[in-house]
């Protein structure tokens, strides 16, 4: 039990944290950008000697940050369902591998440049890949191209992404837990095989798992899902591979009516403590590290657009898409956020480079609004026509 | 007529066609329901506008006008009017309005003008109930008469 005096001071910041989390929010919304990296520099301004004294060894904010990536991590697990990974698997397989190799390369080359260890460089080849499935699918929504014809190339790489995720993340958790080479490597397997376990559970066994955990009240439902992802989560990190994983690897296995439902309900749960999470990735970092990372992250950031762009204006070219719409699908998929910081937060959390944070808040800062600029502009840049393109002339 | 249909993993599914005005148009049936209708660009075939969006009881009144089949779930709300004399469905909810009540007691016919013709109680219907003929939740009632009658009876009933 915590003393009144404790318990009272926890209540107002988080009462302050969460009300400036708002403000924010209404700010986003009002100029059209993204909340994630504003809630980044909330973070950056908050903490020791900023404007709200918060302190990151603060109980508080870190289990509630810890829960905030647990429930990311949840949700991306269930956007997807079994089907559509299994649909994306087969038939985008080569724009997911493209993806991987194009959009991971500024990460580890920058890595590799600044001679970091080799951890600290996949995990910024981690930090580059992943686009935001967050920010790109509300602004497709916001920006009116859900029927676009180029949309389900540009979702289809994201289903991709989703999937390379799980393969990578294990691997990453077992990497940062450091073990020797035998033991990381059958570490390594195992995680895979738990991994493989959890899309066949998905895809074969969906509707048997939904029947068990779903429940008509909606009360039960929450509680079951967010019991088992909390004990999940929990003993993975207990094995060393990462909460986020055991979270990420429910959140695939569970389909049907429960991932449907399961992710409305727990949608608000995430606003929450995703917010906490992304404040307490900025209050790890010093914010006066921020501005010599400016600079590196730029020039990371101008070549991941490069690599996201190609990417794109590949795949839609494939399926047909005319000149245009292959421009919106590269640019759809610029944004970087949540999961680029939950990446980069794995390596924080495990003391890898000192510069990880300062980077990757500084790239992710960067990239989800001039990625989502780029996106809501993608129409006014313009492409020189070209006669022989038979689209032109319809 | 020929209806392409292409997922969009995590948002929804799409259908296309192509109408005979050589238009193209599609629609984007979202995981939460909604049907959003739209009209894709002559000069940029890949880009769209979305024309309007629909909940799904919205999309079955607009197939009903669009002279749908009848298989479609029968509506209960649409409203009827022919020359001054309008028709309408109300279901009867728990613990609300005349639910409970007789007929007689409501004093629908005195108050309101309008009468009640018919009552649909499940697989059963009772045309012409008489007003010692008691409300249960659930009902489906047909109320005929003015359209400002009706408006005040079905506000009677509904409550």
């Amino acid at each position: 039990m915590l003393a009144a005096g404790a318990s009272a001071d926890v209540l107002i910041e988080l009462g302050i944290v969460l009300l400036v989390l708002a403000v924010i929010g209404r700010l986003a919304a009002r100029i059209g950008i993204p909340s994630v990296p504003l809630y980044l520099v909330a973070g950056l301004m908050m903490g020791e000697g900023g404007l709200i004294p918060l302190d990151a060894s603060d109980d508080f904010i870190r289990i509630g940050a810890d829960v905030g990536v647990v429930l990311l991590l949840l949700l991306l697990g269930l956007e997807y369902s079994g089907q559509e990974l299994r649909d994306g698997l087969r038939s985008h397989w080569t724009s997911g591998l493209v993806d991987i190799v194009t959009s991971a390369a500024p990460g580890v080359i920058a890595g590799l440049v600044l001679g970091w260890g080799t951890i600290a460089t996949i995990v910024l080849g981690g930090v580059t890949y992943v686009s935001s499935s967050g920010i790109i699918a509300k602004l497709l929504g916001d920006l009116d191209r859900v029927g676009n014809r180029e949309t389900p190339v540009v979702l289809s790489i994201l289903v991709m992404e989703d999937l390379a995720m799980a393969v990578f993340l294990p691997i990453l958790g077992v990497l940062l837990a450091g073990s020797g080479v035998v033991e990381g490597t059958l570490q390594v397997a195992a995680a895979l095989g738990v991994v493989a376990i959890a899309l066949i559970v998905s895809i074969h066994f969906g509707s048997h798992v939904s029947r068990l955990v779903w429940s008509r009240s909606r009360e039960v439902l929450l509680l079951t899902i967010l019991g088992l992802t909390f004990l999940v989560a929990g003993f993975a990190e207990e094995v060393h591979v990462s909460s986020a994983v055991g979270a990420f690897l429910i959140g695939v296995a569970l389909s049907g009516a429960v991932a449907e439902d399961g992710r409305e309900l727990v949608e608000p749960l995430r606003d929450v403590f995703g917010g906490l999470f992304f404040v307490f990735f900025g209050l790890q970092v010093d914010p006066g590290d921020l501005g010599p990372a400016l600079v590196p992250a730029a020039i990371i950031g101008v070549a991941s657009v490069v690599t996201k762009v190609g990417t794109g204006w590949w795949s839609a070219g494939r399926a047909g898409i005319g000149r245009g719409g292959r421009l919106r699908a590269g640019l759809s998929l610029v944004p970087r956020g949540e999961f680029s910081i939950v990446i980069a937060g794995l390596g924080v959390a495990q003391g890898l480079h000192a510069d990880l944070g300062p980077l990757s808040a500084a790239y992710v800062l960067i990239m989800a609004i001039v990625g989502s600029l780029l996106m809501r502009f993608a129409d006014d840049i313009p492409l020189r026509p070209r006669l022989e393109d038979p689209r032109g002339t319809v | 007529m020929e209806v392409f249909e292409t997922k969009l993993p995590g948002l929804g599914v799409r259908y296309d066609i192509a109408t005979t005005h050589g238009e193209r148009l599609g629609v984007v049936v979202r995981r939460d329901g909604m049907r959003e209708v739209v009209l894709y660009d002559p000069r940029d075939p890949d880009r769209s506008r979305a024309a309007f969006t629909v909940a799904p009881a919205e999309a079955a009144v607009l197939v009903e006008l669009l002279g749908g089949s009848k298989l479609t779930e029968r509506l209960v709300d649409l409203r009827q009017e022919v020359e001054g004399l309008a028709i309408e469905w109300v279901t009867l909810r728990d613990g609300s309005g005349l639910t409970g009540r007789t007929i007689g007691e409501g004093h629908i016919r005195s108050d309101t003008g309008a009468s009640v013709v018919a009552v649909v109680r499940g697989p059963t219907s009772f045309p012409g109930p008489g007003p010692d003929f008691t409300f249960e939740a659930g009902d489906l009632v047909l109320v005929m008469g003015s359209a400002p009658s009706v408006d005040r009876a079905v506000e009677l009933l509904a409550g």
